[in-house]
């Protein structure tokens, strides 16, 4: 008798283990694409009972600073969901063509972020960090004379930060802009960290650069 | 009924004459002079007014522009002296870096926040580095603190080290802390080398520079006045920006030491938008410092 029960609870586990009931769509269950020669996988969260809790659970942070942001945080910047985060991290990351930029502080990023994306806290790209010429050039723009750097040959970049009650990114985006970066090189993933919680996609713990 | 009308007609006329002559009225000032360089009007009269018609007299021997469309002739514009690049590193924390690289006996060196921006600028890199798999190099661009070491190791004098520095801040390649900016665009290094003195004294034992005895006697462009208060009457000291003035001297020259220029240039908020953008003229109040 215990053993039957035994074995019926290990069909059913097992069942539930190997169907994938939470997909990223219908016919897509996972992501997976490499960012210099490291491969990441993105899944969904399969236990369907899963709850938000802790920091991502948050519903309402003081605002100012933390106020909503518009859908379109700038002229040419196009906005991103998680579907194209993850088309954008399969193309232009594999391809070696762009880049996901976590524009939060190096704390909030080490408690967890995007697979595959790099810090780059949104204050050093501001015009008051004198090594700022130094991360554009590392982004792939060229030294074009005195003081004017060549951005034809930069990457692509999608920003996002804490989620749509986030300024980070969208500063992030308005002092790339200010720097010459161009905007159809731009991209605003709104939802942020919490939108990629909230959806139960594969959260990368403590990253750290170098 | 004459009498009243003659009453009220005369009346009139006085007023009229009031109106017109204003025999009361303390002679017009005027409040611009012929450049339309706007006067103080209430310009106390010390010492420090010999500065002020020194640059009175720049301002009027300035050359007059005519505009070639409307020969009109084009009013003199307040030109902003450049001013060197700055960054947010306290001067305590470089000096101190200067006196640790220099051997000196019990000072540690700190990270200034230049360092740290630095810093956190190459673990980015490091970062995009990983991801990307390029080589990227972080510039390197000359820091005040190495300029000043490499000077003092030589044994030049202090009047070649302000040419070396001040060079080095004309060229954009250094930046400085912002209270050795002085009000005509240059770096102080009176108060950078009187500081790295200071600041050795204490780390060898010596006492902090007491708190010099200033009065308007001795202090160019200071003033002082008596507040009465319901107990009390309280000294209030005013000190008007002489030419090559920093908030680091303007310390110095009332406290002592730099470390007080925070409090100087939180009394004096309404006027300076930063503790680099101080003017010949400004009258500054100089506050008492709580014991």
């Amino acid at each position: 008798m215990k053993y039957r029960i035994l074995t019926a609870a290990l069909c059913v586990s097992a069942t539930a283990g190997t169907a994938q009931d939470v997909r990223i769509t219908t016919f897509k269950t996972d992501s997976t694409f490499t960012l210099n020669d490291q491969t990441f996988t993105v899944t969904r969260n399969q236990d369907t009972e899963a709850m938000l809790s802790g920091e991502y659970a948050l519903t309402s942070r003081a605002c100012p600073p933390h106020c909503l942001q518009p859908l379109v945080v700038a002229d040419g910047v196009a906005t991103l969901a998680e579907l194209e985060v993850l088309t954008f991290l399969e193309g232009h990351v594999t391809g070696g063509t762009g880049l996901l930029i976590d524009a939060r502080s190096p704390a909030d990023y080490a408690t967890g972020s995007i697979p595959g994306s790099v810090n780059v806290p949104f204050p050093t790209l501001a015009p008051d960090n004198r090594y700022r010429n130094d991360i554009l050039r590392a982004l792939g723009a060229v030294d074009k004379g005195e003081d004017s750097l060549d951005f034809t040959q930069a990457m692509a970049l999608s920003l996002y930060s804490g989620g749509p009650w986030s300024d980070d990114a969208p500063t992030a985006i308005e002092s790339l802009l200010a720097a010459g970066y161009p905007a159809e090189k731009l991209f605003y993933f709104r939802g942020g960290i919490q939108a990629w919680a909230h959806a139960g996609l594969t959260i990368h713990q403590s990253q750290n650069p170098g | 009924m004459i009498r009243t009308t003659v009453a009220l007609f005369l009346f009139a006329i006085v007023i009229c004459g009031l109106i017109v002559f204003r025999p009361f009225t303390e002679g017009e000032e005027t409040t611009a002079d012929r450049l339309g360089t706007p006067i103080d009007t209430d310009v106390e009269v010390t010492r420090s007014v010999t500065a002020d018609l020194a640059t009175l007299k720049e301002a009027a021997s300035a050359p007059l522009t005519t505009n070639a469309v409307t020969g009109l002739v084009e009013a003199p514009r307040r030109i902003d002296v450049a001013r060197p690049n700055t960054d947010d590193t306290r001067l305590s924390d470089m000096t101190n870096n200067v006196l640790a690289e220099l051997g000196f006996a019990g000072v540690q060196a700190v990270t200034t926040n230049s360092q740290a921006q630095r810093q956190s600028t190459s673990d980015i890199l490091a970062g995009i580095e990983a991801a990307t798999g390029h080589r990227s190099v972080l510039e390197e661009s000359e820091t005040l603190e190495a300029i000043v070491i490499a000077a003092l190791r030589a044994g030049e004098t202090d009047e070649r080290i302000d040419t070396i520095v001040n060079e080095a801040a004309a060229a954009g390649t250094v930046a400085v802390p912002e209270i050795l900016v002085t009000s005509d665009g240059r770096v102080d290094t009176h108060v950078l080398l009187n500081n790295i003195v200071t600041q050795a004294q204490i780390a060898s034992g010596g006492a902090a520079p007491a708190i010099p005895d200033v009065s308007p006697d001795n202090t160019e462009g200071m003033e002082v006045r008596f507040v009465q208060r319901a107990t009390d009457e309280v000294q209030a000291r005013f000190y008007t920006v002489q030419s090559g003035d920093s908030l680091g001297a303007i310390s110095i020259k009332f406290f002592g030491s730099i470390e007080h220029y925070d409090a100087i240039f939180e009394a004096n908020k309404g006027l300076l938008s930063s503790p680099d953008r101080i003017r010949v003229g400004q009258r500054l109040v100089i506050p008492q410092l709580d014991a």
